[in-house]
């Protein structure tokens, strides 16, 4: 490569994790600002916007219904999703190929039409507004992440130690649980954190199926910058990118970043 | 015995996997049909289609599905023109820098997209970062909230993360000896580009770009808070229909046309990818 080549290039990768990183360090900025309207470049220096945040129960209602959310739709998506991995994997049944090609479906559907389905539907069989309507829907969401990683995982893992462990007078339950489980916990741990945030960070789903009560952060979040231009929202919002970037490392150190976004 | 154990490992089989595909035809399948049989019949006895005659008779629902597929366009080829030097740079990485770029992709991704439209509200507001450089340079300012341009470069900056990993991950099993091979025999760079690495990445480029335009006409959270009634898109429109005027079988038909659009999509690529086959196998 020539130097101006290189130069190009550097000029290049630079404007691109400029142009990505750059909303989201706004934000950040602007929530340590202690003005009462949105201005940039911030004036000040103040965790005001924090502590307000943090000390009404206004953003912490809705804060603490989307971790309820995610954690349950990620478990039921774990409890569904496990023991088809196990058979699509040890038993190759005749369509599989057909059977992944269903169960990954979800991820190319736009979600605002599974939203409104959802509505339509859950009206319709007596669970409208429910909390347990919204719980389905987003496990339907995080089903194929949760799959992916688990699926990847267990194809990869050794045959012979069940075999062996068969062999030697273990009944399938308990092959299951102490061997299958363990090997494929990595990829339930890296799938359940995908899954979580994917959960978290949902909005069309939540936004047709949630009312006052059951409120999601992103949805109260969506809903309080129509009527609000203060920074309140930036400092949940710095609150979120704090979890998501921890949560990032966690899931690079075990699993690789990699292997889940890969081949969507 | 073996028709035993045949019989056996099919229980196992349903037991296993039925639960799983139970629930998707409950809360997956169940929810489409149901929105489907609400977009054709609105609920007056002999009144048939009637949602999908208004739509097709008025220039309104014409212009908004036609706003919608070109944001669409739009936006699908500057994430390509954006995205494809960052995935190549991403495949050829190595060690912490490699780390970094893949870092500085897949974070946006997972900071939901309110978030991150709120930031670009913050950087194209009146008195916000873009016009704040602006004025220090001594340049006039400049308007994007509410209109197309604002609303693209949001959706692209959101967008792009999904087209670089689509485009990396197919460069990543690039064989580097067929490009050794090429500039052996004398071919220059530029040759090599469009001769080896464009053909060979075609799988990655077409995977993202469907990806990027099916999420583009199905997302509204952007538009919603970037845009106003002039920049009228199909899901937000599904939206409006549902949350204000309660036309629940207008939007259910309006939900059905979205879905035929991404289904055209999907198997268009379908349909390409079997004929590249085929020209594979028979040369």
């Amino acid at each position: 490569m020539t130097r101006a080549e290189r130069f190009i290039r550097a000029c290049y990768l630079g404007a691109m994790v400029i142009f990505l990183l750059l909303p989201i360090a706004v934000v950040v900025a602007v929530s340590f600002s202690n003005t009462r309207f949105l201005i940039f470049p911030p004036h000040g220096f103040s965790l005001k916007w924090f502590s307000d945040v943090l000390s009404s129960s206004e953003f912490l209602w809705p804060l603490w219904n989307s971790i309820r959310l995610a954690l349950l739709a990620t478990t039921v998506a774990t409890i569904l999703v496990l023991p088809c991995v196990v058979a699509l994997v040890r038993l190759r049944p005749r369509f599989t190929r057909t059977l992944e090609a269903v169960i990954l479906a979800p991820l190319s559907l736009p979600t605002i039409i599974l939203a409104i389905g959802l509505l339509f539907f859950s009206a319709q069989i007596a669970l409208g507004g429910s909390f347990a309507a919204l719980v389905a829907g987003h496990t339907v969401i995080v089903i194929p992440y949760m799959f992916r990683t688990c699926y990847a995982v267990y194809i990869d893992a050794n045959a012979e130690m069940e075999e062996a462990a068969r062999t030697l007078g273990a009944g399938p339950v308990y092959t299951f649980w102490r061997i299958s489980l363990p090997l494929i916990r990595p990829g339930i741990i890296a799938g359940g954190i995908f899954a979580f945030l994917m959960s978290f960070n949902e909005v069309p789903v939540a936004l047709f199926l949630t009312n006052t009560k059951t409120t999601t952060l992103p949805v109260y979040m969506l809903s309080y910058l129509v009527y609000n231009y203060d920074p309140g929202v930036a400092a949940i919002s710095t609150v979120q990118i704090v979890v998501v970037i921890v949560g990032l490392f966690v899931l690079d150190r075990l699993f690789g970043v990699r292997r889940i976004v890969e081949a969507r | 015995m073996t028709s035993l154990i045949g019989r056996k490992h099919t229980t196992l089989k349903v037991a296993l996997l039925g639960p799983l595909l139970v629930f998707l035809g409950v809360f997956f399948v169940a929810p489409l049909i149901v929105n489907f049989t609400q977009s054709i019949h609105s609920g007056a006895v002999g009144q048939w289609l009637q949602e999908y005659k208004l739509i097709f008779s008025h220039t309104y629902y014409y212009l908004v599905l036609g706003q919608t597929l070109a944001l669409g366009v739009v936006v699908t080829v500057t994430c390509l023109v954006l995205a494809y030097p960052l995935a190549y740079i991403t495949s050829q990485a190595q060690g912490w820098f490699k780390g970094f770029l893949l870092f500085v992709i897949v974070a946006p991704l997972l900071i939901n997209v309110v978030i991150r439209s709120y930031g670009w509200m913050v950087i194209f507001g009146g008195a916000g970062l873009l016009n704040s450089v602006l004025e220090a340079l001594g340049l006039p300012s400049v308007r994007l909230m509410y209109t197309w341009t604002g609303i693209t470069i949001a959706l692209v900056q959101v967008l792009v993360p999904f087209m670089t990993l689509s485009i990396s991950s197919v460069l990543e099993t690039l064989d580097s000896s067929v490009i050794e091979a090429a500039q052996t025999l004398g071919a220059s760079r530029l040759r090599v580009f469009r001769h080896i690495i464009i053909p060979l990445s075609m799988e990655g480029i077409v995977t993202g770009c469907i990806l990027t335009f099916t999420l583009t006409i199905g997302s509204f959270v952007t538009v919603m808070i970037l845009g106003n009634t002039k920049t009228m898109v199909l899901p937000w429109l599904i939206y409006q229909e549902i949350t204000s005027s309660s036309n629940w079988p207008l939007a259910a038909a309006l939900g059905v046309v979205l879905l035929v659009a991404v289904i055209l999509v999907i198997a268009t690529k379908n349909l390409m990818r079997q004929r590249r086959r085929s020209e594979v196998t028979n040369t």
